[in-house]
């Protein structure tokens, strides 16, 4: 009789954890299809591509194996589109970390009005990036322009200056507009974790003495690096992505122009649809790897052991 | 009685042919297709088709930057992005050779193709691929009154004159930067230095494609030198570097800021003699492009209709393409700023004074040439980035002409083996 009750329950459990594989298996469906039929299949799409000649002013679509990628070697314009891409990095990630955390201690700090200060600061991230572009633009510029016009104000010499003339300049004018509005982000994620960080933590350190640059070094900073790492990979792939900002500012310029800009031309312009397609591939990869080790510092700042 | 009847009869027959007869006339009726122009366009369009067909329009309108984008994008999907497009002379050798769009040489009738002496441009192996609407040329536009005020009296017809004049010009302070060339990295910037090749007595490419502007005594080398001199002389903004010609005629030549528009476009004297539109409304003529052996040359740069094979409504499509060029409605739209492609209608706006500039438009109409005898190659587009990108540099200072040239040369030659 016992025998037979165990082997009911055993049954009723079977039964029980196959239920729940099902419904585990139905709550994953939805979201595993629509990974693969719009992330993996397109990219294995694309990767499959890649390898052929799609150019639809010649016919057919032989496969040409590597040939888009090694191209890329000797095409001079992309290697200084790279450059530039590569400098946009460097300047947007390291400001907008550096600022967004100091902007997001800041803001911790204030106690009244804090929402309406937070949906000020978040307002250049929601505007779109060609808006962003277009009211710099009008600040950049050279005759009326408000940039030029606060300088001459403090009497020094850029009534005139053209500021995309010159390739350093140029390159800092297009990373400011991006550092503007991808910098709330870093400021909101990084407050966020801010705002988790235990009072008591504080108020000992206070009892024991430290001082505020010494509770932000010992205590908010160490707690808030995870967060810091997940704001650094959205920068730098942002980064990455960087087009709206150069091509409203200075269209097709190459002192400007970023990597994106160079597949958009080689795609819609000259027609190397397979070409662009490689480009596209390279870009999603060194932008993966760069990603990969504020992920992986991620991982070691927060695992649980 | 008889009398009655006879009426009520002829009454009822003709309520039962009258929607047969006009079905007749309007046989595409019903239909409904989909039109994609550069903006801005007149805003009666759509409303006049259909009363004329019977044919509803859906016109959608993009600045010219962004059609092309939509168009490859669709196109290369195999979908049809309207079922009537905008189809520019640039493109026509990748358009041709991707096999996009329908010849219309059997639906578009030979006078028709005979009056509009451009679309020997969009005609690629004996395919008619699109119909001119916009008889784009180039000519030179001048603020007259700021001539008259510096003192100059007769209107340039060679470069040094042309130098002379806007020297004066702003020696007299009527302007800081007399002449308007647009130096940025895009199309403007090209074909002005295109129409000063021209200018200078040269072409671009001999019949093989061999570049012909290599040398500092070719008339592409000179002219880019002219471009950098006029820079240099503080002839040009320095601004001019991020500005594209429209900019450059929108906010700078329609606000009295420039005296001389260099590659200027002849639909825009509409634009410019509107006070609605233009702080110099009654101060800006064309003159015929001073060259320098004084003998005018210019070359088309029209912009045509076409119907994309993968378009479902070819039939209707193909409708709106006849009457969007017929001769009533381009006579009609040159009060939009649309010059009209048909020789018959440029002269009967000629003839009644309509035409501003009309005598100078009509003359230079005859002295265009296209830009390349053997038709747009499929390179254009890296040809032209290679020369806007190179003429930008120079401006900034980045390279010498002499790079300069070696740079277009070096990438029209990789994008022709590519």
């Amino acid at each position: 009789m016992t025998a037979v009750a165990f082997q009911g329950t055993d049954a009723r459990r079977r039964a029980a954890g196959n239920g729940d594989a099902l419904l585990g298996v139905l709550m994953v469906a939805p979201i595993v299809v629509t990974m693969v039929a719009l992330v993996f299949f397109p990219l294995a799409q694309t990767v499959w591509d890649s390898l052929h000649r799609i150019n639809p002013m010649e016919p057919g679509t032989p496969f040409i194996g590597a040939a888009n990628y090694t191209n890329m070697l000797s095409d001079a314009q992309l290697g200084q589109s790279w450059v530039n891409t590569f400098i946009y990095v460097a300047i947007a990630v390291s400001v907008e970390t550096i600022v967004g955390v100091l902007g997001a201690a800041l803001i911790n700090q204030v106690r009244r009005g804090r929402q309406w200060l937070l949906a000020a600061v978040v307002l250049p991230w929601a505007l779109p990036g060609v808006v962003n572009a277009v009211i710099w633009m009008w600040i950049y510029q050279p005759g009326a322009g408000l940039l030029n016009g606060i300088l001459t104000v403090f009497g020094l010499p850029f009534e005139n200056h053209v500021w995309f003339n010159d390739r350093t300049s140029a390159l800092i004018a297009v990373s400011v507009v991006h550092i503007w509005r991808m910098l709330p982000l870093t400021i909101v994620v990084v407050l966020a974790a801010m705002q988790s960080i235990p009072g008591h933590l504080y108020e000992a350190a206070r009892i024991d003495g430290a001082s505020r640059p010494q509770m932000f070094f010992a205590i908010t900073l160490p707690l808030v690096r995870g967060a810091i790492a997940v704001a650094m990979t959205n920068a730098t792939v942002a980064a990455f992505n960087l087009f709206d900002e150069a091509w409203v500012l200075a269209g097709a310029s190459l002192d400007t122009r970023p990597v994106l800009t160079q597949i958009y031309l080689e795609t819609f312009q000259n027609l190397h649809f397979s070409y662009g397609m490689a480009l596209s591939l390279v870009v999603t990869i060194v932008s993966l790897l760069v990603s990969l080790v504020f992920v992986w510092r991620v991982y070691h700042t927060t695992r649980f052991e | 009685m008889r009398a009655l009847i006879l009426s009520t009869v002829a009454l009822a027959t003709l309520a039962v042919a009258a929607p047969a007869l006009a079905d007749d006339a309007k046989p595409l009726a019903g239909k409904s297709i989909t039109v994609l122009l550069p903006s801005p366009q007149a805003p009666n369009i759509a409303a006049d088709f259909e009363k004329d067909t019977g044919i509803h329009v859906d016109l959608q309108t993009l600045s010219w930057d962004d059609i092309r984008p939509k168009l490859v994008t669709a196109l290369i999907a195999g979908t049809a992005p309207a079922d009537v497009t905008e189809f520019d002379w640039s493109w026509t050798g990748q358009f041709a050779a991707a096999d996009w769009y329908l010849p219309l040489n059997d639906v578009i009738d030979k006078d028709t193709v005979a009056d509009i002496g451009v679309a020997k441009i969009f005609t690629v192996n004996g395919n008619l691929l699109g119909v001119p609407y916009t008889n784009d040329f180039r000519v030179m536009l001048v603020n007259k009154k700021h001539f008259a005020d510096a003192g100059i009296t007769k209107m340039p017809t060679t470069l040094d004159e042309l130098v002379a004049d806007a020297k004066q010009i702003k020696a007299k302070g009527i302007t800081q930067y007399p002449i308007g060339l647009p130096l940025s990295p895009t199309e403007g910037a090209s074909t002005s230095w295109y129409l000063l090749t021209k200018a200078e007595g040269g072409d671009l490419f001999d019949k093989d494609w061999k570049p012909l502007f290599l040398t500092p005594d070719s008339a592409g080398y000179k002219a880019m030198a002219l471009e950098l001199q006029l820079l240099k002389d503080g002839l040009v903004d320095p601004a001019s570097t991020g500005l594209k010609d429209s900019q450059i005629n929108d906010n700078y030549f329609a606000k009295g800021l420039v005296s001389i528009m260099i590659s200027g476009e002849p639909g825009r004297l509409g634009q410019f003699n509107d006070p609605k539109q233009s702080q110099v409304a009654g101060q800006v003529a064309a003159i015929l492009v001073p060259t320098a052996s004084g003998q005018t040359r210019s070359y088309g740069l029209p912009e045509a209709l076409g119907v994309p094979r993968v378009s479902q409504n070819q039939d209707a499509a193909i409708a709106f393409v006849k009457w969007f060029t017929s001769k009533h409605f381009q006579i009609e739209n040159y009060a939009n700023g649309v010059l009209p492609t048909r020789t018959s209608a440029l002269d009967e706006l000629n003839k009644a004074g309509k035409l501003a500039s009309g005598d100078v438009l009509v003359a230079q109409s005859k002295t265009v040439e296209p830009l390349f005898e053997q038709g747009t190659p499929t390179w254009y587009p890296q040809f032209s980035s290679a020369v806007n990108t190179a003429i930008n540099a120079v401006a900034k200072g980045q390279i010498t002409v002499d790079q300069a040239m070696k740079n277009i040369a070096d990438a029209t030659q990789k994008a022709m083996t590519q």
